[in-house]
């Protein structure tokens, strides 16, 4: 099918407005948040944005006709390279499909289209007594639908738990072009647990057309605490304290002083220019017990060194702790052209050895590497900063990048924990995974789409075609068995 | 921080004999390695062999009549904490681990899995897992699926393979974790899970209210759920036609459980009294007891839901259409998972066409009607899971990538899988 004829038929299905096609308006599309040249960018055959299910199933099917893959995408916030037509061929832009279908304070649910936006969601929710908990950074952005496509994070999942937690059931399009429905309301529905299946799967097994999300009650009352460690050591062993002492806070996150020196000039949000690290906790719950929980936090914060420890109950103060961390990677922008955002995630008793390690390779590849993250689910964020345009820095930053990630695989870690595989960290997947274990994944991908057309050369390394993985896996199993014939 | 259980008298206590439906297998394995686990699974797949997996066989019960059972596989010998660092909050355990021994160990260092199950000292985590049942606390503290995270299992392809890993949060890969819970085995035998775990609360106590009506006992229920009280467990049993018990269990601090207990009584508005730490541990520990899927001749045990506030009319019906149904053993209500629990036991000529009956009046009202356990005569011919999920198609799929000739459970799943 020639591009005029997919353009024209797209336009069928959606209208004029709803299809583009030229180089220009292509451009944007060709990108996702990461930091061009760290991260692939390709060019799709035309973008298509649906407003309805069947548009979308339509398009799918239309896809399947002429052959070309499909790539679902979000507001283009992810930052690994999920939503870039790797292959080219179509890009579902979910964006015009963005209302908020029904909230059921009752069920405590709410039913959405892809494109709502995430903190439209909580700020739509809250006059009913309910927020949507998964906060990633990026949530006055990005969308539901590519939350559950990469199982966003956020600072409050300590608690609260990351998106699976929160998907109760999904309305999908799947590769074949059929709109089915997996989960629901009632808990407890017969077969395999395809709503968790989908969540995190990256757009390589189906595209979420509706989300029925679970809304959690707002906390009576919240505090947010700001300890000052002399060192990361120090704040590091306060985490520890806190969990030990069976505390789990709402977010328990840390900065170091490379962002403390970028955030507090800018910001003045109240961070000690001179400490080594700070932390930032925040309680919520029954008012008299996250009073108890502050008094308690603050001794442990103080025994593990802390040299200042504040309390901010009201809603202006807990803001302007919070701003510091919130706006951490747009203040970068004081200390560096560019910065390339890392993710991994270690046993939180790890965290320590993994900071030392950190700051070890900035010395071995001189860069500064600031450190911003989740310390109490041990989801680190190192800051690489760089300048894009200096020859040899993006080079620096992934073989840095590389060090880092396979530290943190060797002490027990994870590649990533809430920014996910797409084509980033494709190639790093057997640093954690076996081949079996690629070829049991794999059997769930040919599962939902046997033919390859949703986000191709995502996620599995690369070379390792979903077609190659079966051959290789019947032949591993005809060896094991002896048999020869299938 | 790995550690073997020991067993009493040097004994592993497995089981050397199982039936499943009335069908006892030919041949029981008990491996010891998880490639062992594999070889006996590629063994099968050649040879076409039926295999049914088991822990503690408390949970036999659950699934549809087997195909075929050629070989009971007992996970019983792959056992012992293979990690654990209480300051992670994560464990990593083997799947023939008795869930009560896991907790013994966790308990030492002040934490739990906070999840509650009939005959603790006998369910194996690996049974858990494939059964995915689970306690009154689900309400407030979560189930299994909120917690597993990393597993490894054993394929008919002859292989082990993992998914997840020992971290709190980690999207690397496909979530294989929660696609095998409750997959009651037929894709893989989970060799070995990786779970969260969590601080003990600190204080507990648990409200009981007597009501005369089940519509009195609901209404409370509602103005429970709803407050700030936000219990763990919220439970709602017929005692007798005019006798209904509320329960509810308050977690957390010990203030900030006196304070929510006093709370909830007002809001119970009625005959109530409080039990406090051990007391009220011990109570749910009978109430959870009482879900055990064992059966005796002509008893059923069946699961149904629904959207929690669609409930209460549903349960009205159902209360009606059962009230008077001899042997009405239970009437369990989950008002804020939307899920009711019913026992029945009929010895009598009509037992089947009774259960039959009394099946297809609760499919015709509820999202979800699955029967838990039954007598195996009762089983006959019917789907226990219910209806047939809109996806059977991609199901089916994904049982053929990871068990093509249905060697695992074969026939027992959803849909006959």
């Amino acid at each position: 099918m020639d591009r005029a004829t997919l353009v024209d038929r797209l336009e069928a299905i959606v209208g004029r407005g709803g299809v583009f096609h030229r180089p220009a308006d292509l451009l944007v599309y060709e990108y996702d948040g990461s930091v061009d040249g760290v991260v692939e960018t390709a060019r799709p055959a035309a973008v298509v944005l649906p407003t309805t299910s069947e548009q979308v199933a339509a398009i799918v099917r239309l896809a399947n006709q002429a052959g070309l893959p499909v790539v679902p995408r979000g507001a283009g916030t992810g930052l690994s390279g999920g939503a870039v037509a790797q292959t080219g061929g179509i890009v579902i832009a979910l964006t015009r499909m963005d209302r908020i279908i029904e909230i059921d304070p009752v069920d405590r649910v709410a039913l959405v289209e892809p494109g709502v936006i995430n903190l439209e969601l909580s700020d739509t929710t809250l006059p009913y007594g309910y927020f949507f908990a998964p906060d990633p950074s990026s949530q006055r952005a990005c969308t539901i639908g590519g939350n559950v496509a990469e199982n966003s994070g956020g600072p409050h999942c300590l608690k609260y738990g990351v998106t699976t937690n929160h998907i109760l059931g999904l309305e999908l399009v799947l590769p074949d072009g059929k709109l089915v429905w997996v989960g629901g309301r009632a808990g407890d529905g017969p077969g395999y647990d395809l709503t968790a299946a989908m969540v995190g799967s990256e757009g390589l097994l189906g595209i979420v057309t509706k989300a029925l999300v679970r809304l959690t009650p707002s906390p009576e009352a919240i505090t947010v605490m700001l300890a000052a460690f002399g060192d990361v050591e120090s704040a590091s062993q306060a985490v520890s304290r806190i969990i030990g002492a069976g505390i789990i806070p709402a977010a328990l996150e840390m900065m170091d002083a490379l962002t403390i020196e970028a955030v507090e000039p800018q910001y003045h949000a109240g961070y000690p220019m001179d400490a080594g690290a700070v932390l930032l906790i925040e309680i919520d719950g029954i008012a008299e017990d996250v009073e108890e929980t502050a008094h308690e936090i603050t001794s442990l914060c103080r025994e593990s060194g802390a040299r200042e420890v504040r309390v901010a109950t009201e809603k202006y103060e807990r803001d302007l702790l919070w701003k510091g961390r919130k706006m951490a990677l747009a203040a970068m922008g004081r200390l560096s052209p560019n910065y390339y955002l890392h993710d991994t995630v270690v046993p939180r008793t790890k965290l320590p050895a993994t900071l030392k390690r950190v700051e070890e390779i900035s010395h071995e590849f001189k860069l500064r590497i600031a450190n911003v993250f989740h310390a109490g689910d041990g989801n680190l964020h190192p800051l690489m900063l760089f300048d894009r345009h200096r020859p040899g820095d993006v080079e620096r930053v992934l073989a840095a990048s590389k060090e880092i990630l396979t530290f943190c695989v060797d002490v027990g870690g994870a590649l990533s924990g809430e920014h996910g595989i797409g084509t980033e960290k494709r190639d790093y997947l057997t640093l954690v995974y076996t081949g079996d274990d690629l070829a049991a994944m794999a059997g769930l991908k040919n599962a939902f789409d046997p033919r390859g057309t949703f986000n191709p050369e995502k996620f599995f390394p690369k070379g390792y075609m979903c077609g190659e993985v079966r051959a290789l896996r019947a032949q591993a199993m005809a060896q094991k068995h002896g048999i020869y014939a299938f | 921080m790995p550690s073997e259980f020991s067993p009493p008298n040097g004994e592993i206590p497995g089981l050397r004999s199982i039936t499943i439906d009335g069908i006892r297998p030919a041949r029981i394995d008990e491996p010891e390695r998880p490639e062992d686990v594999a070889d006996i699974l590629a063994e099968a797949d050649a040879l076409r062999l039926g295999v049914a997996p088991f822990g503690g066989g408390t949970s036999l019960a659950l699934g549809n009549l087997p195909n075929k059972v050629d070989i009971g596989l007992s996970t019983t010998r792959l056992r012992g904490i293979i990690d654990y660092e209480p300051t992670d909050l994560t464990m990593s355990v083997a799947a023939g681990s008795r869930f009560a021994d896991v907790q013994a160990v966790l308990a030492e260092h002040g934490q739990t899995l906070p999840i509650e199950v009939p005959h603790p000292e006998r369910v194996t985590i690996g049974g858990l897992i494939a059964t995915a049942l689970a306690g009154p606390r689900r309400f407030g503290a979560g189930s299994l699926r909120d917690l597993l995270i990393g597993i490894s299992a054993a394929h008919p392809s002859g292989t082990v393979t993992k998914a997840g890993g020992m971290v709190v949060k980690n999207v690397t890969g496909f979530d294989l974790m929660r696609l095998y819970l409750g997959s009651l085995g037929t894709l893989g035998i989970v060799v070995s899970a990786n779970f969260k775990v969590l601080p003990l609360p600190r204080a507990e106590s648990t409200l009981l209210a007597n009501y005369d009506s089940l519509s009195g006992a609901l209404t409370a229920a509602t103005a429970i759920r709803t407050s700030r009280v936000q219990p763990v467990a919220l439970e709602v049993a017929r005692v007798s036609k005019t006798e209904w018990l509320l329960a509810a269990r308050i977690e957390g601090r010990d203030a900030t459980v006196r304070l929510l207990s006093d709370e909830a009584r007002k809001l119970a508005a009625a005959d109530a009294r409080t039990l406090t730490s051990d007391e009220s541990a011990a109570w749910w520990r009978s109430y959870v007891a009482e879900l055990s899927l064992e059966c005796g001749v002509g008893e059923s045990l069946i699961r149904c839901s629904t959207n929690p506030g669609g409930m209460n009319a549903k349960l009205q019906r159902a209360e009606e259409r059962l009230i008077s149904q001899p042997g009405l053993n239970q009437f369990l209500v989950s008002p804020g998972l939307g899920s009711l629990v019913v026992r029945i036991q009929n010895p009598g000529e009509d037992a089947r066409d009774s259960f039959i009956q009394i099946r297809e009046s609760l499919l015709a009202v509820w999202d979800h009607v699955v029967v838990l356990a039954a007598d195996p005569a009762l089983k006959r011919d019917i789907d226990v899971w219910g209806r047939t999920p809109e996806t059977i198609d991609v199901m089916r799929s994904i049982k053929q990538e990871f068990d093509p000739h249905r060697v695992l459970n074969p026939g027992r799943f959803a849909g006959h899988l």
